[in-house]
C-alpha cells in the first residue's frame, strides 16, 4: 500500500489510497449520532411554529399544553426575550439594531419560525402538547423578493428602520477608462441565482443539559462550527464561555447548514434550565429542516455591463448585486464579503465595480451552504463569460483560454489583493476536453442540429477557496473583532505507547480520522492503523481555537497543519528522551517498527526503546528522568496560525483565503423535445486541490459536490409563494437528487501543489458549485441560436419550456454594443 | 413525526373489517400498506381515532387468472403485481406497478389502498379505466361490484360507503391485437407524477377499432380524453393521428399549477406522454414486446 520514499527508504502514507478508518463503523450502522444518545430523565422538545411569514404574535396561550399530563414545561418567545440577550450581530450600524432571538417574541418573520417550545416526557407527548398551544397572530404584509425588500415598504426589523442589512461598493482598477476603451460592451439586464439548500441525511439534533449540580451547560449536538456557536451562545445566555461544554460525535452531513443551529441550541438550554436541569433532546423533522433550519443565499445581479477588447478579452465588469439573506442575518452579512475571495473568478480582468447590497426578507434565514457566497458570484462570472462568448461568436473554450489567469502568473494577486496560490486552468480545460471527447461531441452536436435536436456543450470553471482570513469581517464591519485563522491539534504517546491524535474539527464524512492518521504515520514511521484519531469537537479536549469546526474547505490545510505541527513536536521530544535513555545522539536515531512494535533505535544497532518505554518514563516512571528533561510531556498541543494580515478596510483589499482549489466541469446535454427536460448525455469533472492526501476521499467529495450541484441546477430549490408560504417543505416538493437522476461522471484530476500549505494540499469539498455553472452554460449553448439567455441558475423542464415559449418576445435580456475601436 | 393517539383494531377477515368499520363509525380508517395514511398521520394532517389493520387478513393478497379474468386481491402490494406472471400478460399493469414510487413503497403499498385513497395523482385508476376493470366491494350488507368508471367520484373520494372496503379488483383480459401502455413524468422516483397517461388501442387490420386514453394527475379525477380517443377510432394510427390525439388530450387536461409543474407545462407533458404511450401501445398491439419506463427529470 505505501510507497517507498526515495529519500530515506521510509514508507509514505500521504497520497495513498488508504481505506477510511471510519468506514467500518459508519457502513455497519455503528456510528454514534446524537439521536443514539439517551440520558437518564431526558425530556423531549417540540416547537410551535408560525404558519405566517410575517405576523405580530398577539397572544400565546400555553395553559392547555401545560395541563397535559407528561408536559414538563412550555417556553414562549416572549419568555426567551426576557431571559436572554439578543444574539451578536456581525454587521455594523443598522445590523446592531436587529434583535435576533431564537424564538419569535412579539413578531414572527418567516414561516416556520418558532414561537413556543414544549418539553415533555416523550416526543409524541411533546407534539401532542404543541398542538394545544394557542397562538393568536395578526398577519402583516410579507416581502419575499429582494428587490421589493429594498424598497422598505414592509420592514421586518422596525428598530433597524430598513430591510437593507449591508451595502458596499467593491471597486478596483479604472472601470470607466476600460469601458471608454472597450471594443465592445455587453449588457445583461438581470441574472438570478436561486435559493436551495443541502438536505443532510441527519437533520439538526441537540441534547442540552443545564446541570444544576455544577451549574454547567452540557451539549451533545451536531453543530458543525461549535467554537463559533459557543461564542454566540455564551453572551446570549449571559454565562461564561467556559461554563459550556460542547461535544459532537459522528455527524450525518452538514454542508454548512448546521452552523446556525446554535439558535435551537439556545432554546434547548433554556428548556433544560426551566425543567430543573433535566436533559432536553430535540430531533428536527425533515419538514422542520426544510422550512426553518437554513437555506443557501439567493442573489440577483442587475444592470451588468461587461467591457471587452477586440479579442474578446474581458477588461471590466460593472454590476449591482442584491443578496437575500432571509429573515435574520445570523452568520451574515459575512456573505457580503466572502464572495470577494474569488472576486475575478478564474479570469484576468483588473477593472471591476460591484455594488453589493444584502437585504432581509420574510423567508428562512440563510446559512453558509456548501459553496457559500462564492458560488453565486462564480456563477455570475461564468454566465458573463458564456453570454459574452455567444454574443461575440467566440467558442466557449476559446473564450476561456483568452481570459483565464495563466499558470505562469501563479501565485496571482487579484485586483482586490487575494493571492491565488497555484492552479493551471488551461491544463484542466485540456484534460476535461480530452476526457469528454470534445471534438467528437462538437461533431455530433452539429449533426444533431440538422435534425432539430438541441444539444449543448458547456464548460464551468470554478474555485473552491479554503482557509478563510476572518479579517475579511472587518471589511463588513470595521469594529468586528476577528482576523486570521487558526486550528489546534494534540498528539500524544499514551501510557502504554498508544499514539493518540485529537483535533478540533467535527467531520461529517470528510474522513479526518484517516487523513490525520496518514500525516502522523509518515512522521512517526508507523502504520495508520496504529494511530487513534479522536475527532468530534469537545471543548474539554482543549485542542480548539475560536475558528475550530469543519466548514469552508480547509481541513487539509488548517487541520492537518495543526496535526503535523503537534506530531513534529512529539517526535522531537521522543528523540530527545530516547537519546538520553539509549545514550546516543539524536541524529543517530531512527523511528520505525521493530520486533516489539514501534520503537526508536540507534541506527544500525540492536539498541532501541519501544514507544511504550518512552511513554512509561514520562508518565509513571519519572524519577529516572534528569531534571533537564522534565519539560518533555509526550503530550503535545500545537496551534497552527494562518499567515494572514488584517485587510485594508477602506480599500477592501487584502488576501482573504489561503488556498484556491479549482474545478473544471464539462457537460453535454440535450433538451428533450417533448418534455423540455435538459438531459445530461456526458459529464466530466476535473479537480485540482493541490497535493492529494487520500485520493478516494477527494474523489468522494468531488462526486458528492457534483451531485449536489446537478441537483441544484435541475431539480432543487427553496421556493415561496408571494405571501411567504414555503412551497418546498417536503422531499416530495423539493425533490433532492437521487441516483435515478445522476449521470455517470468521468473524473479527472491535475495537481498543482500549493506553496501556502506545508504539504502542498488545498482545502476542498465545496466544489464551487461547478455543475450549476456548467449546466447553465450547456443549456445556453443548446438554446442560444433561439435567442435565449440562461439568466437563472435553476433550469428544470418547466422553466426551459417557458424560456422556449417566450423566446424572441420582448426585449432581449442581453445585448452586445460594438464600439468604435480606439486607435 | 409522531401521530396522535389512536385505537388499533386488527381485523381477522375482510368481513370482520367491514363490521368493525360499521361499529367504529365514519372516522375509523383502514390501514392497508399505509403509504398515504401513515405519513399524513405523522404530519398530523390526519388523526383518525381508530385504525382497522387489514394486514393480518389471510388470503387477501393474490394475483390469479381464472375464467372470470384476472383477479387481484385488494391487499396485493404493487411489487407483487410487478413480479406476477399472471399480470405480465397485460403489460400496462406492469408499467404501472413497476413505476410506482420506489421499491420500499412498492413493497408496502397496495392496489386496494391506492384506489380507495382516490388521490388525483394515483397511478392505478387511469390504468384500470382503460381496462374497464371492476372493483368488488364488501360492506355489512354484502358485496357489490362497481365499475372503475363509477368508483372514482372526486378528489380523495371513492364510491365506497363509510362501512365498505375493497376486496378485489377484477380485470378482463383485453382482446388480442390490442395493446396498452402507461407512462408518467416524475421529477424523481418517490414523488407523485406531474402528469401521466394510460392508453389502450384495439387494432384490426391496421385500423384502430377502439381507443381509451386516460390522463392522471391533471384533474381532480382521472381525465378521460374522449376527443383524443375519437381522433384515433376507426382511423389508421399514424404519426399524424397520434399527434392529433395528443393535442386533443392536451385540451382535455385540466391541471393545477404546483411544484410538480405549471399548468401549461403539465399540458405539454400530457401531449408528450400520450404520444409516447400510443407509440408503445401500437407496438404491443402488433405483438411486440416493449419495455416502458416512466420519464424522470
Amino acid at each position: 500500500m505505501a510507497d517507498q520514499d526515495k529519500s530515506n527508504g521510509q514508507k509514505r502514507w500521504v497520497g495513498q489510497r488508504v481505506p477510511r478508518k471510519e468506514e467500518g463503523r459508519l457502513l455497519r450502522g455503528q456510528g454514534k449520532f446524537i439521536d443514539d444518545i439517551k440520558l437518564r430523565e431526558m425530556l423531549y422538545l417540540a416547537f410551535v411554529r408560525s404558519p405566517y411569514a410575517h405576523a405580530r404574535v398577539v397572544n400565546v396561550n400555553t395553559s392547555a399544553a401545560e395541563a397535559l399530563p407528561g408536559v414538563a414545561a412550555v417556553l414562549t418567545g416572549r419568555e426567551v426575550e426576557s431571559l436572554t440577550s439578543p444574539f451578536i450581530e456581525i454587521g455594523p450600524d443598522q445590523c446592531q439594531k436587529i434583535a435576533d432571538y431564537p424564538m419569535a417574541g412579539s413578531k414572527a418573520r418567516f414561516q416556520g419560525e418558532p414561537v413556543a417550545a414544549v418539553v415533555a416526557e416523550s416526543p409524541r407527548l411533546a407534539e401532542d402538547a404543541a398542538e394545544l398551544v394557542q397562538v393568536d397572530y395578526d398577519p402583516l404584509p410579507a416581502v419575499t423578493d429582494a428587490e421589493q425588500a429594498e424598497k422598505n415598504e414592509s420592514i421586518l426589523h422596525e428598530n433597524a428602520g430598513t430591510n437593507v442589512v449591508w451595502r458596499g461598493v467593491f471597486e478596483y482598477g479604472d472601470v470607466e477608462k476600460a469601458f471608454r476603451e472597450a471594443a465592445s460592451v455587453v449588457e445583461i439586464d438581470r441574472l438570478h441565482f436561486h435559493r436551495f439548500s443541502s438536505t443532510p441525511l441527519e437533520p439538526n439534533v441537540i441534547i442540552a443539559q443545564w446541570d444544576n449540580k455544577d451549574g454547567r451547560l452540557y451539549y451533545w449536538c451536531n453543530n458543525s462550527f461549535p467554537s463559533f456557536a459557543i461564542q454566540f451562545l455564551a453572551p446570549h445566555l449571559r454565562i461564561h464561555i467556559d461554563q459550556i461544554r460542547v461535544q459532537t460525535f459522528d455527524i450525518g452531513g452538514s454542508f454548512g447548514i448546521k452552523i446556525t443551529n446554535y439558535t435551537q441550541m439556545a432554546v434547548c438550554a433554556l428548556a433544560s434550565r426551566k425543567c430543573g436541569g433535566r436533559p432536553v433532546k430535540w430531533v428536527e423533522t425533515r419538514t422542520e429542516h426544510m422550512l426553518s433550519s437554513a437555506h443557501g443565499n439567493e442573489r440577483t445581479f442587475l444592470n451588468t455591463r461587461v467591457a471587452l477588447d477586440k479579442n474578446g478579452v474581458i477588461t471590466a465588469i460593472d454590476s449591482r448585486h442584491i443578496d437575500d439573506c432571509g429573515a435574520y442575518p445570523r452568520y451574515e452579512p459575512l456573505g457580503c464579503v466572502i464572495w470577494s475571495q474569488v472576486f475575478p473568478g478564474v479570469y484576468r480582468f483588473r477593472n471591476a465595480k460591484i455594488d453589493f447590497t444584502q437585504v432581509v426578507t420574510n423567508k428562512c434565514p440563510v446559512g453558509p451552504n456548501r459553496g457559500y457566497s462564492r458560488m453565486q458570484h462564480l456563477w455570475f462570472l461564468e454566465r458573463i463569460c458564456d453570454i459574452c462568448a455567444h454574443e461575440l461568436k467566440i467558442p466557449a473554450d476559446e473564450m476561456r483560454l483568452r481570459n483565464y489567469i495563466r499558470p505562469e502568473e501563479m501565485p496571482y494577486t487579484t485586483p482586490n489583493g487575494c493571492v491565488y496560490d497555484s492552479g493551471n486552468y488551461p491544463k484542466m480545460l485540456e484534460v476535461g476536453k480530452k476526457l469528454i471527447g470534445w471534438d467528437e461531441w462538437k461533431r455530433k452536436q452539429a449533426e444533431a442540429r440538422k435534425d432539430g435536436r438541441l444539444i449543448g456543450i458547456g464548460i464551468g470553471t470554478t474555485l473552491d477557496s479554503g482557509t478563510n482570513n476572518f479579517g475579511q469581517s472587518q471589511i463588513i464591519n470595521p469594529y468586528a473583532p476577528f482576523s486570521g485563522n487558526s486550528q489546534g491539534a494534540n498528539v500524544k504517546l499514551d501510557i502504554y505507547g498508544e499514539i493518540v491524535v485529537a483535533v478540533g474539527s467535527c467531520p461529517q464524512g470528510q474522513g479526518h480520522e484517516t487523513t490525520a492518521a496518514q500525516i502522523v504515520a509518515d512522521l512517526l514511521n508507523v502504520t495508520p492503523d496504529l494511530i487513534t484519531v479522536r475527532t468530534g469537537f469537545d471543548t474539554e479536549r482543549n485542542v480548539h481555537t475560536g475558528f475550530s469546526g469543519t466548514y469552508a474547505s480547509q481541513f487539509a490545510v488548517s487541520g492537518l497543519s495543526a496535526v503535523h505541527g503537534a506530531a513534529q513536536k512529539l517526535k522531537k521530544e521522543m528523540l530527545r528522551l530516547a537519546a538520553f535513555t539509549l545514550n546516543a545522539k539524536e541524529d543517530e536515531l531512527e523511528l520505525g517498527i521493530g520486533a516489539q512494535g514501534p520503537e526508536v533505535r540507534v541506527r544500525g544497532t540492536e539498541r532501541s526503546i519501544p514507544y511504550g518505554g518512552l511513554a512509561n518514563i514520562v508518565n509513571v516512571n519519572s524519577a529516572v528522568m534528569p531534571e533537564e528533561l522534565h519539560e518533555i510531556t509526550l503530550n503535545c498541543r500545537y496551534i497552527w496560525r494562518a499567515p494572514f494580515k488584517v485587510p485594508d478596510k477602506a480599500k477592501k483589499y487584502g488576501n482573504l483565503t489561503l488556498t484556491y482549489a479549482s474545478q473544471l466541469h464539462i457537460a453535454v446535454l440535450e433538451v428533450d423535445r417533448d418534455t423540455y427536460v435538459p438531459r445530461i448525455l456526458d459529464y466530466v469533472a476535473v479537480d485540482d486541490c493541490g497535493t492529494v492526501i487520500n485520493p478516494p476521499i477527494v474523489e468522494g467529495q468531488v462526486y458528492g459536490a457534483t451531485a449536489h450541484g446537478i441537483g441544484a441546477a435541475l431539480m432543487e430549490g427553496c421556493f415561496y409563494d408571494e405571501v411567504g408560504n414555503m412551497l418546498t417543505s417536503t422531499f416530495s416538493d423539493y425533490t433532492p437528487i437521487t441516483s435515478v437522476n445522476m449521470p455517470n461522471v468521468k473524473f479527472g484530476d491535475i495537481q498543482t501543489p500549493s506553496p501556502h500549505s506545508f504539504n502542498g494540499a488545498k482545502g476542498m469539498g465545496e466544489g464551487g458549485a461547478a455543475p450549476i455553472h456548467t449546466l447553465s452554460a450547456a443549456l445556453q449553448d443548446a438554446l442560444f441560436d433561439k435567442g435565449i439567455i440562461i439568466d437563472d441558475s435553476f433550469n428544470n423542464g418547466d422553466r426551459v419550456y417557458h424560456l422556449m415559449q417566450q423566446a424572441g418576445k420582448g426585449k432581449k435580456p442581453a445585448r452586445v454594443k460594438p464600439r468604435a475601436v480606439p486607435a | 413525526m409522531f401521530p396522535r393517539a389512536f385505537h388499533y383494531h386488527r381485523a381477522g377477515s375482510l368481513k370482520e373489517a367491514a363490521t368493525m368499520l360499521s361499529q367504529l363509525g365514519p372516522e375509523a380508517k383502514l390501514l392497508a400498506g399505509g403509504q398515504s395514511l401513515i405519513p399524513l398521520m405523522k404530519l398530523r394532517f390526519a388523526g383518525p381515532p381508530h385504525l382497522v389493520d387489514l394486514n393480518f387478513i389471510p388470503g387477501a393478497a393474490y394475483v390469479k387468472q381464472d375464467a372470470g379474468g384476472l383477479r387481484v386481491g385488494a391487499l396485493t402490494c404493487h411489487a407483487d403485481i410487478e413480479d406476477s406472471p399472471a399480470a405480465a400478460a397485460i403489460p400496462i399493469l406492469h408499467d404501472c406497478a413497476a413505476g410506482i414510487a420506489d421499491v420500499q413503497i412498492r413493497n408496502r403499498g397496495t392496489i386496494g389502498g391506492s384506489l380507495a385513497e382516490a388521490d388525483p395523482s394515483g397511478d392505478w385508476a387511469p390504468v384500470l379505466l382503460t381496462l374497464n376493470a371492476d372493483v368488488r366491494c364488501l360492506g355489512p350488507k354484502g358485496e357489490r361490484t362497481v365499475p372503475i368508471s363509477k368508483f372514482v367520484v372526486d378528489a380523495y373520494t371513492s364510491a365506497l360507503g363509510e362501512d365498505e372496503l375493497i376486496i378485489e379488483v377484477l380485470i378482463q383480459a383485453p382482446p388480442k391485437s390490442s395493446g396498452g401502455a402507461y407512462i408518467a413524468f416524475k421529477r424523481s422516483a418517490p414523488v407523485y407524477a406531474s402528469a401521466s397517461a394510460a392508453v389502450r388501442l384495439a387494432m384490426e387490420d391496421g385500423v384502430c377499432r377502439d381507443a381509451a386514453i386516460v390522463l392522471g394527475a391533471v384533474g381532480l379525477t382521472p381525465v378521460r380524453a374522449l376527443e383524443a380517443e375519437a381522433a384515433l377510432r376507426n382511423n389508421q394510427v399514424t404519426a399524424k393521428t397520434m399527434e392529433a390525439a395528443a393535442e386533443a388530450a392536451r385540451a382535455a387536461a385540466d391541471p393545477q399549477p404546483d411544484m410538480r409543474g405549471s399548468a401549461e407545462y403539465k399540458r405539454q407533458l400530457v401531449t408528450a406522454l400520450v404520444k409516447r404511450g400510443l407509440e408503445v401501445a401500437l407496438k404491443r398491439a402488433r405483438g411486440e414486446k416493449v419495455e416502458l419506463s416512466h420519464i424522470y427529470a
